[in-house]
Order: C-alpha cells, then structure tokens, then sequence
C-alpha cells in the first residue's frame, strides 16, 4: 500500500509539472472535495459495521479517552517543538502534528491555507505513518502496549490495526481501534482550528 | 471551510448509519476496501498533480522532505511519551491486564 501511495503521488506531481498546463489548478480543488466526500461516505459505512465499538467503550470506561487525548496532545506539542528548529510559526507545525499520521485528509484540510505547508503535512504524515509501522512491535515489545499505540494516531483504527493487534493482545487492540476512531475524527476539526490561531 | 466540513462530518454519519443498519449491499460491502483504496489512490494522484503545478513546492522538496522526517519523528515520540505519563492511571487502577510485555 505505502508503495501504490508513493506512486500515486510521484505520478501525480510528475503529470502536473511536465503535461498539464497551469489553468488545471483551479479545478482540482472541487475534484478533491467530490473526491474526499465519496471517501468519507465509505468511510463512514466501516465504522457503523463495528456495531459493538460503542458497547466497548462504555465497558471499558472513560479512561480509555485519556490515550487518544495524550497522542494528540503529544502530537502537537512534539510536531511545535520539532518546528521551532526550522522557526516555523507554531500554527503551522500544530497543524502539520494535528494531522495525526491521516496523510490523506490533513494535507488537504491545509492546501487552502498554502500548498507548501499542505506538501509538508503530507510528507510528514507519511512518514509518520512510516514509523509508526517500523515502531509499533518495538515499542510493545521494550516500553509498552498502550504506548504502542501512540505512533499510530488515526490509522490506529485501520492500516495500523493489524499491526497493533499482532504485536499486543486483544484489549489493547480495541483501545487502538477506539483511539483511531477518535483521533480519526478529531483531525478534520483540529487542523482548520489550530492552522487559524 | 466550514461548510465542507460539516459535509464532511454529514456523510461520514450517512455512511456510518448506513454500516449500522446493513443498509448496504452486500456486494457493495465486499468491495468496501477496494473502493478506499481507488477513491484514495485518484485523490493522492490529484493532489500530487496540485503540487506538480505548484513550481514552488517542486523547487523546494528537499528542504520540506527533512522539515517532515522532523516534524513526524518528534510527533511520534512525544505521543508515545505523553501516553506513557497517563499509563498507570489508565490501567493501573483496572485489573492490569494488559501487561507491560
């Protein structure tokens, strides 16, 4: 997948820079919104065939919000921090963090706000997705099964899954879907926010 | 913006509404996965040519791709970091199942 990912993009950018001419630009944004729209619908219908998600939470109490919380929370900070080494304004490397390893959405939340920085967010979401597959059975395996979630921020409820629920066991694994599930919806509304403060 | 996202948030209700209540075929159901994939695959494509016509963001790809291995490496190990704080308070209290190894 990541590899059908890189060629899609690298295609993509090779099309636009060597056959389209500039006048294309204006209409790829509402291709994008039909597109995201379409993606989201289906998105939408995976989540409601997890009927028993909402039954998991409640069983297992609200203290299982605090892990999606501290990653996005750590996210953030960690994705500021790392930006004042470039003296990024801290909007911009808030926002990058917010996208929470959704390379696809978080880059097009922002290609409004500049095309540069949505390249950024999707770079740097992609690569944080990179990590979270290499990190993912390191970090179960030295540090922790809760914190084996954390590199997965809102893929935990999709590509990461698997991943998570081969290197833990199967409670940690529903707390992964769950906190994927909020983090997946907490990225459409704390990118646009955190991009205008 | 804020017009989209509600769209956004709208038909990911629609479409979980309808997972819930197996309101979609099943033929459709099994082609779920492919169907992401395709509709992320077309829109990835789509952006790749929004950065292809941008020259700057072309001209300036090597600084931006260390700026992201930056920015995604701390975001990772400050999530990890700050999950590890809240640990114990999580799991500490319950039955302490979910071993540390």
């Amino acid at each position: 997948m990541t590899i059908k990912i890189l060629i899609s993009v690298a295609l993509g950018i090779g099309v636009g820079y060597f056959v389209l001419p500039s006048w294309v630009f204006s209409y790829t944004d509402i291709i994008i919104d039909i597109g995201l729209c379409a993606l989201l619908f289906f998105v939408g219908i995976d989540i409601g065939k997890q009927k028993d998600v909402f039954v998991k939470i409640k069983n297992m109490g609200f203290k299982i919000l605090l892990v999606p919380l501290m990653i996005i929370t750590g996210s953030i900070v960690g994705s500021i921090l790392g930006g004042l080494i470039f003296k990024m304004p801290m909007n911009e490397s808030g926002a990058v963090g917010a996208g929470l390893g959704w390379y696809s959405l978080s880059p097009m939340l922002l290609s409004s706000y500049s095309n540069e920085l949505s390249a950024l967010a999707f770079l740097s979401n992609v690569v944080r997705e990179i990590m979270a597959v290499i990190s993912v059975p390191i970090i179960a395996k030295k540090i922790g099964y809760i914190e084996s979630i954390a590199p997965c921020g809102a893929t935990g409820m999709d590509t990461l899954l698997p991943v998570v629920s081969n290197s833990t066991d199967p409670q940690t694994t529903i707390i992964c879907f769950i906190s994927g599930f909020i983090c997946t919806i907490a990225v459409p509304i704390l990118v646009p926010i955190i991009i205008k403060l | 913006m804020g017009l989209s996202l509600l769209l956004y948030l709208l038909l990911l209700i629609a479409g979980g509404i309808i997972g819930y209540h197996d309101l979609a075929s099943e033929k459709l159901q099994s082609k779920l996965g492919k169907i992401q994939t395709c509709c992320l695959l077309f829109l990835l494509f789509i952006m790749g040519i929004r950065i292809g016509l941008d020259e700057n963001v072309v001209s300036s790809f090597f600084t931006i791709g260390f700026k992201a291995i930056i920015l995604g490496l701390f975001s990772v190990l400050f999530s990890v970091l700050f999950v590890k704080l809240v640990k114990n308070f999580i799991i500490g209290k319950k039955e302490g199942k979910t071993s540390d190894n």
